[in-house]
């Protein structure tokens, strides 16, 4: 979704409407602070929560919003660290997949957001899972797609993870570097069923191991953005996102759902115990804004994914397609692991994928 | 001197050992502490689990092998590498040339270690330079980047600076009177460089392949960067263990092992080369 300066306004009233309060009431607000950091991805990511969702909350309350790049994992001790020793954190709102922020709820890091009043009616994703209260609340649902180069695929788009191993596609393919977004699915590609995760991984890591012999690139969101542009690979499992922010700037990129499935996840936001009173105010009004229909509808839009808020309309070039799932049954079309599942696991999962593919 | 004179000259460096050495305490007191996964804490009990476990995984030493291995080989290129351009800067009698290989010795040091290796990615990608070249001869283009030459190839040219410029006093060190003597004596130029250059530039040499091995060992960017994600070094693994999995008692253990390898191999350096080859043997 491009945003348009009619878009903006309407967002940016809005929030104003949002926030709008009677003037006894405003009188009550606390002190607003100099600034509200949020750690946000790069890219189009944070093109879109820039646009999306901070712009229209400075054009709302006047506070200035800085988004801080600094790595998820990478941010994540940091803010254990302050928790820990009592000390304020160093960001007010962890724009966070919902795996990260369990394992931080678990930790007893975040604050609890039961108490935010545009909570009521969202759809059931929103909800953590597995945990007492609101520490994170998702904000939207995005799926791991097979992203691939048309002109590498002149009979039509792969109909199957396969394509992975197939010898034609050596050295020309990626993951993500730690296997998210491809461990489930390693197992149903590898001849297993999804009622063996957690307990029989070895499918997936058989089917890894072949996958190993095909010389994968390993990295991160902005390396398959790169790699697409410059020719290096032809098939990759990453975020929809990403394919689309590619296709976005002009590279010749698509994505499906093979018939394996795609794993499906949601991102939350989440605020970390020990800011002062004020800014834990306002770091919860931030989160407050973007769950509302006009901001979920202008940020999720930029990402091209399915938001929280119920009854949006997809974007015009996401309509029908199945990395875009709206309804409960385009949710069962795709692998989706409960988050508890993956906060057990995960590190297991992580240990085997570098075994592998580092040894 | 009066001793203590001697004490107070040593104090900036015994603080920044005893800083190195409460750090050191601190990971191996972490190290001796598994994860709980269900609160994503430290275990309170003390267990050596961590170390059992990271000796026991065959990925531990395939890829301390490939650091090490790495190491080894990006020291040898880049001495071969630094001897020619330190000994070219210091008995260059052009005052334009030595100029000239200063500001090539300096000028990468503004650049940090991963805008350098991005640089790479652009020259050696698939649509990138080299490739433009090389198809540019009617050559079908290759795959340069995202294996372990690539990544020993961006750590030399990283390392190079460090070595020359560790070798320049030691050759700065031998008067030119010593070639020519060996000159007058018969001695060829590849005879003097090889029996009286390498060997009293011994200390210099010594010190170079020192610091470049460390550094190399431990080294992040590069390999994750032109490696491609597969042809990671140790430090990539402790990076994991602390924050993809946020296991600190593992990332600990690992840091551990590395510096205890890296230790070792450095002392045995110096044991066979002996302290006195660095230049701190008594004057006597």
């Amino acid at each position: 979704m491009k945003l348009t300066r009619r878009t903006l306004l309407r967002t940016t009233a809005a929030g104003a409407g949002v926030l709008a309060m009677p003037a006894v009431l405003r009188a009550q607000e606390p002190e607003k602070p100099s600034e509200i950091i949020v750690r946000a991805w790069g890219g189009a990511w944070g093109d879109a929560l820039k646009a999306g969702v901070a712009d229209p909350f400075t054009a709302a309350t006047g506070i200035p919003v800085r988004l801080d790049f600094t790595e998820d994992n990478e941010i994540k001790p940091k803010i254990w660290a302050a928790v820990d020793q009592g000390r304020v954190p160093p960001i007010h709102v962890n724009w966070d997949t919902s795996t990260n922020a369990t394992i931080s709820a678990l930790r007893g890091a975040c604050v609890d957001l039961s108490d935010l009043s545009n909570l009521e009616g969202l759809l059931p994703l929103h909800k953590p899972v597995g945990l007492e209260g609101y520490p994170l609340v998702n904000t939207y649902a995005y799926v791991y797609v097979c992203a691939y180069r048309p002109e590498a695929f002149p009979d039509g788009a792969p109909d199957s993870w396969s394509v992975l191993i197939d010898e034609k596609f050596k050295g020309r393919i990626a993951l993500y570097d730690d296997g998210i977004g491809f461990n489930p699915i390693a197992v149903i590609a590898g001849g297993g069923t999804f009622d063996d995760i957690p307990g029989n991984m070895e499918p997936g890591y058989e089917f890894y191991r072949k996958l190993k012999a095909n010389e994968p690139l390993l990295g991160e969101d902005p390396d398959f953005t790169s790699w697409f542009q410059n020719g290096e690979i032809d098939v990759a499992c990453t975020i929809s996102v990403n394919a689309r922010a590619a296709r976005t700037s002009g590279i010749n990129v698509e994505w499906t759902v093979p018939k394996e499935g795609c794993k499906v996840d949601t991102d939350g936001l989440w605020i970390p115990k020990g800011l002062p009173a004020n800014e834990e105010y306002w770091a919860k009004e931030f989160i407050n804004l973007a769950l509302t229909e006009d901001v979920q509808k202008n940020w999720c839009g930029q990402l091209g994914l399915p938001p929280v808020f119920p009854g949006i309309e997809p974007p015009a070039d996401l309509v029908g397609d199945p990395s875009y799932p709206t309804s409960p049954e385009d949710f069962a079309a795709l692998v989706s692991v409960p988050t508890p599942i993956l906060v057990e696991n995960q590190p297991l999962w992580f240990a085997k994928f570098s075994e592998i593919f580092q040894g | 001197m009066k001793r203590t004179t001697g004490w107070l000259l040593l104090t900036p460096a015994l603080a920044l050992t005893g800083i190195l050495l409460i750090g050191l305490g601190w990971m191996l007191e972490l190290s001796l502490h598994t994860l709980n996964i269900a609160t994503y804490r430290l275990n309170p009990e003390y267990t050596v689990e961590n170390y059992a476990t990271i000796l026991s995984r065959p990925v531990t030493w395939t890829v301390m092998a490939r650091t090490l291995g790495g190491a080894a080989l990006v020291t040898l290129a880049t001495l071969i590498l630094a001897i020619p351009y330190a000994y070219l800067l210091v008995r260059t009698p052009s005052a334009f040339t030595r100029k000239a290989l200063l500001i090539a010795l300096f000028l990468p040091f503004f650049i940090g270690q991963v805008v350098r290796a991005y640089g790479w990615l652009i020259i050696l990608g698939r649509e990138g330079l080299a490739n433009d070249i090389i198809t540019g001869l009617g050559l079908p283009p290759q795959d340069l980047l995202f294996n372990y030459g690539t990544v020993v190839f961006g750590l030399v040219q990283y390392m190079l600076p460090f070595a020359v410029l560790l070798l320049v006093p030691a050759l700065s060190a031998i008067p030119e009177d010593v070639e020519r003597a060996s000159e007058g004596l018969g001695a060829g130029w590849p005879q003097t460089f090889w029996f009286v250059l390498i060997p009293m530039a011994g200390p210099g040499l010594i010190g170079a392949s020192v610091v470049v091995f460390t550094l190399t060992v431990t080294d992040f960017a590069m390999p994750e960067i032109l490696g491609g994600g597969t042809q990671d070094f140790f430090a990539s693994l402790i990076y994991d263990a602390f924050f993809q999995i946020s296991n600190a008692g593992l990332g600990a253990a690992l840091a551990l092992l590395l510096t205890a390898v890296g230790s070792l191999i450095v002392a045995v350096i110096f044991a066979l080369a002996g302290t006195g080859t660095l230049g701190f043997r008594s004057a006597r």
